[in-house]
């Protein structure tokens, strides 16, 4: 649960003649993540022949596709049918040609008569707005003085072709609105042809093409191109017909040559990133430790010859290539959904999800303490998880994260001593008295302060997090010399040491360390600055390959390292304070429902008047509603920023599976 | 103020993150700093970049693969953005990340046109795929069918259904007509624009104030140097200019086009609307290089109006926007570095073309 799950690097040598049955079984169990493995294949054996078969496959695959949707088929797969063995190309594609022969010569007679349907029908769309006038539309294109387009125009286009002519005497008429494909007329001097014509053409105007043989008024060329749709509607349901007939005749075949094809090419994909040797295959892959046993005993019955080497990869080292498969309990979903967002963990590192399942409802419940407000959060988590309301089932998965931040606003509301805002029931009751803490809006430095240092303690996590992440990757220039590594713990320490005593000199004038400790602090910041953030990308380098290196010349290299070590003391004090928003947020919540008491008592006329009632019930509402949008940000804020910053790298690869089932089986 | 709070409220934490892991001008500058193409690539492994890369095997490690890995995060960045973006501004996003598929469709026609005549052994679908931005699975282009196809006819009946088909059913008859790709490409960047300004033009408030000083921003680049190359390259008539582009943009009015599709000299156009580009005259006395320069002028003012959109109140579409546009323009950086350094080019030629470095000191 704290780290990926654990993968072991599989190799198989495969017999040739038993290739197609352990392929069948790496597909069916749908846990090999296969890598392609053609490089250790060997070079002299020709080019790969299951590369040209899988793209023949493929092919095909697209022309029965094709076909089927000529057909008006729908594209099934036989899930149950059985594929003892990969199909052979050469009988698949003669019944291919055979049924698209026949059903080509129909559908594509139906294709040029739709397109010669389609036409007549534009051209009738773009007649009807001037049938009634009496002009023979011939006569327009021989004038001798005016120019004249008639046509179908993107709408959007319009306005910029009136404007690109603004300069050109001309008239312009929308003969048919239409918000996409207006039918317009533009007329302008003979004289001025070539500027209409360039305009036209720009703008994408698409004059209207009335074939020769159309003559005369718009009204005797609508009855005419009205007389030709017809004949042309009924030659396609005849072919429409025509292709129903042969829909039912070939439909078995067709669906059953879909699947041999379908399957075949999955099983083709997969071999064709095999490597090939003489005699034998080299598969490569992943496969979840727990999954191994099952696959390993699946395979040795699909091939008794096959050779099975299974390398478990030991989580210290650098993985990036290892596929990472995070299996987290149903309830930690939300979580994850949070790790992801920011990034997939790489397999050699902590997965942080079960750590922020902690860490956020406990900022979150820190900042949001109530117990009225932390129990209505979590009914509208419950009401999020069951699904109950149409509107919000996309936010389901975020029940249990809603929940887990309610529970805690509840219990810090304990704590705290509030109740709806009510700050003097709890603390004087007999029973829940005995869990009051503190008040934040009356002990605000208590507050601040516990917030600083429960912020100090979650860094130095992170610090440990990624110490422990570096040391399992065996990265020991991080380890040691990154910012957050071994010296940035020892730096950040020895600031805190150092910082704390400047402060407690400033606010209490008595000091809380010994002096020589504040002296060794003050020393390991020196050291510290030195190893983890001026020589820290250098010494890391040097660790790596054994060269100490300056990049860029030191004159650069002077330069940025003041600005970097300047960053690095702001960052390690930002860092630090950013926490103190926790206590902060506690007390504005705190004073937020005060301040709807006061409003209640100064408008709503003390207790016993309704309106007092009423703004506490609203403005309890207002607080629940503004805070906890305000409070899940700066929640995933200090995640993100301050603590997930510390630790976790992320860019973890995927674990996809092979699988030959289809979505549609699954 | 609340609804902004909710609908940001993840999405403004995850930017400022992702933000966060951009390459600093500093970093820009170690980078340009290799002495080649390795040692570029090595150092890049050590950026936020290095989990693209580390998967690249010895033998894929040439420019073009590494472009395309290094394309990745910035697709992975607009997958995120789109996820999180709140319902009425996913749109604009969407739209917004429809750039790399307009730039993908380019591809794949001029692949059509062009590399169908070269007598090279490689497929031509592998060396389409090469130079096309990774959308993965959120694109609508069946870009492989569309390349086997080997017609441009074909390839665009293959669009059907998606948000291109009508555009470019217009313009084919006039690619029918004249066999040349310009009239679709330029369709095609025509209604883009126009899609993502109209969706600026639905948001209200904060949303619909950043989101048009962002992409008003980048229309008026475009439309400038549209305009611009329209008349001193193509040598277009003034009603071909002004059809050619659009009426709408932040600080690019439709009149500032109007004068240079009507032959307006160029650089007092260019210096009424950005008095701060020093040097105009200078740049457009040799087109050929000054208008590049012009290009890099411009995007460096868009910079500038992203990293504005980060002061202030963040929860708006400002944000995530100008976040995107200035991961946008890190690869470029970054591609122009690997460019330059696969073909050695000397730095005073490439350094010029960089973005970011811009924001270093000595340049503001």
């Amino acid at each position: 649960m704290f780290f990926p799950e654990a993968m072991t690097e599989v190799e198989l040598i495969v017999p040739s003649k038993d290739l197609l049955a352990v392929t069948k079984v790496l597909g069916n169990r749908g846990v090999f993540h296969q890598i392609d493995s053609t490089y250790l294949g060997l070079e002299n054996l020709g080019p790969n022949t299951w590369q040209e078969k899988a793209a023949s496959y493929s092919t095909l695959e697209r022309r029965i596709q094709v076909i089927m949707q000529n057909l008006n088929l729908a594209e099934e797969y036989s899930g149950t049918s059985n594929f003892d063995s990969i199909a052979d190309l050469e009988p698949l594609q003669s019944a291919v040609d055979r049924i698209e022969g026949e059903v080509k010569q129909t559908s594509d007679q139906l294709a040029a008569e739709k397109k010669s349907l389609e036409q007549l029908e534009s051209q009738l769309h773009q007649l009807e707005p001037i049938a009634d006038a009496n002009v023979n539309v011939g006569a327009l294109r021989k004038s001798n003085y005016l120019h004249s387009v008639l046509g179908i125009i993107p709408a959007e286009n319009v306005g910029r072709l009136e404007t690109s002519l603004s300069r050109v005497p001309h008239a312009f008429f929308t003969l048919r609105e239409d918000p996409k494909k207006p039918v317009v007329w533009l007329l302008g001097p003979r004289s001025n042809s070539d500027v209409i014509d360039r305009a036209v053409k720009s703008a994408y105007l698409n004059p209207l093409t009335l074939p020769e043989e159309f003559e005369g008024t718009p009204a005797q060329i609508t009855e005419s191109i009205r007389k030709a749709i017809e004949t042309s509607k009924q030659k396609i349901s005849e072919l429409n017909s025509a292709l129903a007939r042969l829909a039912d005749t070939h439909k078995k075949e067709l669906l059953q040559l879909l699947w041999d094809v379908h399957v075949s090419r999955m099983i083709a994909d997969a071999i064709a990133r095999f490597g090939q040797l003489r005699h034998t295959y080299v598969v490569v892959g992943w496969v979840p430790s727990a999954d191994l046993e099952g696959l390993t005993q699946r395979l040795k019955q699909a091939s008794k010859e096959i050779l099975i080497e299974a390398i478990p990869v030991e989580r210290s080292g650098h993985h990036s290539n290892v596929p990472v498969a995070l299996r987290n309990p149903a309830f930690l979903s939300p979580f994850e959904l949070l790790v992801n967002t920011y990034a997939r963990p790489r397999y050699e590192e902590i997965d942080p999800t079960p750590l922020i399942a902690v860490t956020f409802p406990l900022l979150y419940g820190a900042m949001f303490g109530d117990v009225g407000h932390g129990l209505v959060l979590t009914a509208l988590g419950l009401l999020l998880k069951s699904k109950a309301i149409k509107a919000l089932r996309g936010a389901a998965s975020f029940g249990n994260l809603v929940i887990a931040c309610g529970l805690s606003g509840t219990i810090f509301g304990f704590l705290f001593g509030s109740i709806f805002g009510f700050e003097e029931i709890l603390p004087h009751h007999p029973f829940f008295g005995k869990f009051f803490w503190l008040s934040p809006l009356h002990e605000t430095q208590t507050i601040l302060g516990i917030a600083i240092g429960a912020g100090i303690v979650i860094l130095i996590i992170g610090y440990l997090l990624n110490l422990y992440n570096a040391a399992r990757a065996r990265n020991w220039g991080r380890f040691f010399f990154d910012s957050y590594g071994l010296a940035g713990l020892i730096l950040y320490l020895s600031f805190l040491v150092w910082m704390g005593q400047v402060v407690a000199n400033l606010f209490t004038g008595k000091p809380i360390f010994p002096t020589f400790v504040v002296t060794i602090a003050q020393i390991l910041v020196l050291i510290g600055i030195f190893l983890a953030t001026i020589f820290s990308h250098p010494l890391q380098h040097w660790m790596e390959t054994g060269h100490f290196e300056i990049e860029g010349g030191w004159g650069i290299f002077i330069v940025q390292s003041v600005a970097e070590v300047l960053e690095k003391f702001i960052s390690m004090f930002s860092n630090t304070l950013s926490y103190m928003r926790v206590g902060a947020f506690a007390i504005v919540h705190a004073g937020f429902t005060s301040a709807v008491f006061i409003i209640a008592n100064l408008v709503g006329g003390g207790e016993t008047g309704i309106g007092y009632w009423v703004i506490v019930v609203l403005g309890n509402l207002g607080v629940i509603i503004l805070e906890a949008f305000i409070v899940a940000i700066q929640t995933m804020r200090l995640h993100y920023y301050e603590f997930f910053g510390k630790f976790f790298q992320g860019g973890g690869a995927p674990y996809e599976p092979l699988a030959l089932a289809t979505a549609q089986e699954k | 103020m609340a609804g902004g709070v909710a609908d940001y409220a993840a999405i403004s934490a995850r930017v400022r993150a992702m933000y966060a892991d951009l390459l600093t001008p500093q970093d820009i500058i170690r980078l340009s700093e290799a002495p080649d193409f390795l040692s570029l690539f090595n150092l890049l492994k050590g950026t936020a970049y290095g989990r693209y890369l580390e998967g690249l095997k010895d033998k894929d490690i040439n420019s073009r693969r590494v472009i395309t890995q290094i394309k990745r995060k910035l697709a992975n960045a607009f997958y995120s953005v789109i996820q999180m973006a709140p319902v009425q501004t996913r749109p604009l996003v969407k739209q917004l990340y429809r750039y790399y598929e307009i730039g993908n469709l380019k591809a794949v026609l001029r692949g059509i046109v062009t590399v169908s005549t070269w007598n090279t052994e490689t497929g031509l679908w592998d060396r389409v795929r090469d130079v096309l931005f990774p959308m993965g699975s959120t694109s609508v282009l069946p870009v492989q069918a569309m390349v086997e196809s080997g017609s441009v006819a074909t390839a665009v009946d293959l669009l059907h259904g998606t948000p291109y088909e009508e555009t470019l059913s217009f313009a084919m008859k006039r690619y029918s007509a004249e066999q040349n790709l310009f009239p679709l490409e330029v369709a095609l960047d025509l209604s883009y624009w126009r899609r993502l300004w109209a969706e600026t033009q639905k948001l209200t408030g904060q949303d619909r104030q950043h989101s048009v000083r962002i992409i008003g921003s980048l229309l008026d680049m475009n439309n400038l140097m549209w305009a611009i190359r329209y008349r001193v390259y193509h040598k277009l008539s003034e009603e071909e200019v002004i059809n050619y582009t659009l009426p709408f943009g932040y600080r690019v009015h439709d009149s500032d086009i109007r004068a240079i599709a009507a032959g307006a000299d160029i650089a007092s156009v260019i210096t009424r609307i950005y008095p701060g580009i020093p040097d105009v005259n200078a740049l457009l006395e040799n087109p050929q290089a000054g208008l590049p320069k012009l290009e890099v002028l411009l995007k460096r003012r868009i910079m500038e109006e992203c990293l504005a959109a980060f002061v202030g109140n963040p929860f708006h579409i400002g944000i995530p926007l100008a976040f995107l546009v200035m991961h946008d323009f890190e690869v470029q950086d970054l591609i122009v570095l690997i460019e330059a350094k696969s073909s050695e080019l000397p730095e005073d030629e490439y350094r010029p073309f960089l973005l970011k470095t811009n924001l270093l000191p000595e340049h503001s």
